[in-house]
C-alpha cells in the first residue's frame, strides 16, 4: 500500500506544449517494451523524432 | 440514451455502443476484427462470430462503450441478475482499489492510461480524477488532449 501514500499520478497539460506526468509510470510501448519512470513529458503535437516523449519540436 | 449511440444485432443480442464512452483503446477490434473493424460502416458485423464470442470481447471493452443485451427479455433479466452478483462479490474480494499508472503507447496512435490519475489543465487547475482514458498524439484531436479517433483520418505514423 506503500504506492497509496504517493497518491495518484499527475498529468498537466503544458500550454502550447507536451503533457507533463508526474508520479509513477509504467510505460508500455507500441513493441511491448516496459519503462519506468516518475516522470515524462509526453508530445502531443505529432513532431517529435524522440516518441512518444516531448523533443522540443512543436516550438519549430 | 445518447442519440449518437448505435445498436447492432444478431437477432439473438444487441451489440450498443456508445461512442461519446469511447476512448479508442483498440481493444475490440485487435481481438475480434471479423465483427469490428473502424474501417468498415457500419463497423460492427454480427454476423462475423458466434454470440458467445462478441459477448467474450465486448465485455473486455475497458471504458464499456460497448455493452450488450439480450434480445430476450427473460434471458436478459437472468444475465443481469447474474452480473450483479458478480458485481457485488468483487467489491468484498481483495482486488485492490488501487491501481499504478501504466502509459500504453499505442502504434499510429494514442496513449492508453489506466490506473489512478489526475488530469491538470495550462493554468495549473485540477480538471478530473480519472482512471482510464486515452491522451491524442497526433496533434489533430478535436476533443484537447483526449483521442477522438483522428489519427486515422489524417494518416498518423509513429514510427
Amino acid at each position: 500500500m506503500e504506492s497509496m501514500e504517493q497518491g495518484p499520478v499527475e498529468f498537466h497539460l503544458e500550454p502550447h506544449g507536451p503533457i507533463y506526468a508526474k508520479g509513477k509510470l509504467k510505460i508500455i510501448d507500441s513493441k511491448g517494451n516496459v519503462q519506468e519512470l516518475e516522470e515524462a513529458y509526453f508530445c502531443r503535437c505529432g513532431r517529435s523524432q524522440n516518441k512518444p516523449f516531448c523533443d522540443g519540436s512543436h516550438q519549430r | 440514451m445518447d442519440e449518437q449511440n448505435r445498436e447492432y444485432t444478431n437477432g439473438e443480442i444487441t451489440v450498443i455502443w456508445q461512442p461519446s464512452k469511447c476512448i479508442h483503446a483498440t481493444t475490440c477490434y485487435k481481438e475480434l476484427r471479423e465483427v469490428f473493424d473502424p474501417l468498415k460502416r457500419p463497423w460492427v458485423n454480427m454476423n462475423g462470430a458466434s454470440t458467445e464470442r462478441i459477448i467474450e470481447v465486448v465485455r473486455k471493452c475497458p471504458t464499456a462503450a460497448l455493452s450488450y443485451r439480450w434480445n430476450d427479455p427473460e434471458k436478459n433479466k437472468l444475465q443481469q441478475e447474474q452480473d450483479e452478483k458478480v458485481r457485488q462479490a468483487m467489491e468484498f474480494s481483495n482486488i485492490p482499489k488501487y491501481m499504478p499508472v501504466t502509459v500504453q503507447v499505442m502504434r499510429d496512435g494514442p496513449l492508453v492510461v489506466q490506473g489512478s490519475f489526475e488530469i491538470y489543465n495550462e493554468k495549473g487547475e485540477k480538471l478530473k480524477h480519472m482512471t482510464i482514458t486515452s491522451f491524442c498524439r497526433c496533434g489533430g484531436t478535436m476533443n484537447p488532449p483526449f483521442c477522438d479517433g483522428h489519427h486515422r483520418k489524417i494518416g498518423f505514423t509513429s514510427e
